[in-house]
């Protein structure tokens, strides 16, 4: 491990590999469980947690639809652990209680080794599925992380996310749930 | 069946019979009847003045962007002479949209289905094989420009009208541009976006998130309680009670508007007492100013305001200020004082579209905002803050968006389409003693009264009687 590159791609099926993957499907356990507490302790205290909007521009200006100035989600480790007492903590954060029953469908993911010996890229594609009340609708979030993943005590913890949703105009009335 | 002349539904119902002015009644069914959504989008959206966005989202010559102007997509221009223009984003030869994107920049807007081409300002250039004129000689050029809306730029948000000869912008706002003035022409620089703005859909209808934004305080304290429980909300200064009870925060004066205008005036004497340790009673507007600077400026920015309002603006401003509130019939700001976990305070100021996409659906909008001349740290605050609290993920407005759709779906029930919306807590009181503004004011906690107004003026536009 200590003598990969920075962009070099660490292969699929690899032990590595298998860990991050390993990392990404409990997380989406936890997440889809509602365990948001233990989530809460995989994350980086240095986190930045960011959702860019999203712009229909022509071919030629690809790199304009995405939007990193204002954006859907802006937050850090602290504004996250404070969203996770308020649906933790409270008896009234109604946007998800009753809560969203949730699938989070994580494929595609790709590992490249960070510039840090003990940091990994890793790209993955995410597909949400989020029902709520007795709504016949499924809300469909799509979009594709890029994580930042640090290795710490024989641990990983999220450092970085951003997702990368595909909707310009949301088809979820909130997030008021974690992608 | 919807005749211009005669607001009767298809099953005999009166529009007229849709409120009941007695009773301070409006029938639930106004949420989710499709002829009814029909007819305001002609007898509203057609004929009074709508936000569509700020002129910092289309700085330079060229620049555009795509928005709703009720049902209908328009395109925001520049041109080279720096005006603003608001067209039907609809090419006049086959109904095409000129654009399909969200922004860009073009000096000719060229319609890709046969070509036909127009300027920013929406005059026709021209179809392509000019010597073939195929757009024919029955119609001038002058004839196939894109359908222009009336244009107004107020602190640099963009309204836009299609009454062409209707009242002038100054006369929908009436007294309350008083109030409004010292939101948005407050500084020399004024406000700029700090972004486009977020778009997400929510199945309700447009009204319920419409009427709340006519300055519903009194949701706050169950739909938002838990700024009550956890967070910096609920730490409250000494001998102020518990921080569970946010009914404090419920005090102040509200101006209801006969346009359906509303704003929250909310006492910041209780902020400035934390903030100074002093009675705000026995501070002078400046030392007030300088303690607590309206949300979104700083103590450097103070000197502005008083080269912009007035005395009297002045002293409403540094006493009970419009924090929340709405410009009729689906526009929310917010200047809000967000407490700090270090006993400060960062201001936010956002804007919302509720745009209708259907009787049972909103497209909602939501813009961050911050003074051009406001210091980039605090710029950068702002728009994180906003983000958290407001808009798609923010903490406070989730739980509005998860709460309009089941409204809209009750409104749907044989039953439930008979029952009413109710705005029965009515103000006694008038205006707060040395109230230096004009308009409809009442002090005290929150009422229905700004609601109210906002249904009687949505009553007169779909009579018609305006």
């Amino acid at each position: 491990m200590s003598q990969m590159q920075p962009g070099q791609v660490v292969p699929i099926g690899s032990p590595l590999y298998n860990r991050v993957v390993e990392f990404l499907y409990v997380e989406a356990r936890l997440l889809d469980e509602i365990r948001l507490k233990e989530w809460g302790a995989t994350l980086a205290e240095d986190l930045i947690y960011t959702a860019p909007l999203r712009e229909t521009r022509p071919v030629s200006q690809m790199a304009a639809s995405v939007v990193r100035t204002t954006q859907h989600y802006d937050d850090d480790w602290r504004s996250v652990m404070g969203r996770i007492m308020r649906l933790t903590g409270t008896k009234s954060a109604w946007a998800e209680d009753p809560p969203s029953r949730t699938r989070r469908l994580v494929t595609n993911i790709w590992v490249e080794q960070g510039d840090q010996t003990n940091e990994f890229l890793v790209r993955s594609n995410l597909l949400v599925t989020r029902s709520r009340f007795n709504f016949d609708e499924l809300d469909l979030i799509s979009g594709e992380r890029r994580d930042v993943l640090r290795l710490a005590d024989e641990r990983f913890k999220l450092a970085r996310r951003e997702i990368l949703l595909d909707q310009a105009v949301l088809g979820t009335p909130n997030l008021a749930i974690f992608l | 069946m919807l005749t211009p002349t005669s607001p009767t539904l298809a099953d005999g119902t009166r529009i007229d019979d849709l409120v009941n002015l007695a009773t301070r009644e409006v029938q639930m069914r106004a949420l989710s009847d499709p002829e009814i959504y029909e007819l305001e989008m002609e007898r509203i959206f057609g004929r009074i003045w709508v936000f569509l966005g700020h002129e910092s989202e289309v700085p330079s010559s060229g620049d555009f962007i795509v928005r709703d102007l009720g049902s209908d997509s328009v395109i925001i221009t520049r041109d080279k002479s720096g005006e603003v223009h608001v067209m039907l984003n609809m090419c006049t030869h086959r109904g095409m949209r000129v654009s399909t994107l969200d922004a860009g920049n073009t000096q000719i807007h060229t319609c890709i289905y046969h070509g036909w081409a127009f300027r920013p300002n929406g005059d026709f250039l021209g179809a392509p094989v000019e010597k073939e004129q195929m757009h024919g000689k029955i119609m001038s050029k002058q004839e196939l420009g894109l359908k222009k809306a009336r244009v107004k730029l107020y602190g640099g948000l963009i309204f836009a009208t299609w009454n062409i000869d209707g009242p002038s912008f100054e006369e929908f706002l009436g007294d309350a541009k008083w109030y409004y003035d010292m939101l948005f022409q407050r500084s020399d620089r004024g406000l700029e976006v700090l972004g486009p703005p977020q778009r997400f859909t929510v199945r309700a209808n447009w009204k319920a998130a419409g009427e709340q934004s006519a300055a519903d305080g009194y949701h706050t304290l169950t739909l938002h309680r838990w700024l009550g429980e956890v967070g910096n909300y609920s730490k409250k200064g000494e001998g102020e009670g518990g921080g569970g009870d946010l009914s404090p925060e419920m005090y102040g004066s509200e101006v209801s508007s006969p346009h359906g205008h509303a704003l929250r005036c909310i006492d910041l004497a209780r902020k400035i007492r934390r903030l100074t340790g002093k009675d705000p009673a026995l501070l002078s507007i400046e030392e007030k100013l300088m303690a607590l600077p309206p949300a979104g400026m700083t103590a450097d920015m103070v000197p502005q305001l008083k080269v912009h309002l007035s005395e009297g603006q002045l002293q409403a401003l540094t006493w009970m200020p419009p924090q929340v509130g709405g410009i009729f019939p689906n526009v929310l700001f917010g200047f809000v004082y967000i407490p700090q976990a270090d006993g400060t305070v960062v201001g936010s100021v956002t804007l919302h579209a509720y745009v209708p996409k259907g009787p049972d659906k909103l497209e909602f909008v939501n813009w961050i905002l911050a003074e051009k001349d406001a210091p980039p740290e605090l710029r950068e605050k702002m728009r994180k803050q906003t983000t958290q609290l407001f808009g798609t993920s923010g903490m406070v407005e989730q739980d509005d968006s998860d709460t309009w759709p089941h409204m809209t779906l009750g409104a749907k029930g044989a039953q439930g389409r008979k029952m009413t919306l109710k705005y029965q807590a009515v103000y006694e009181t008038g205006k707060p003693e040395g109230w230096p503004g004009p308009g409809i004011i009442n002090e005290g906690f929150t009422k229905d009264d700004t609601q109210w107004h906002w249904w009687l003026y949505w009553r007169q536009l779909m009579l018609g009687d305006v």
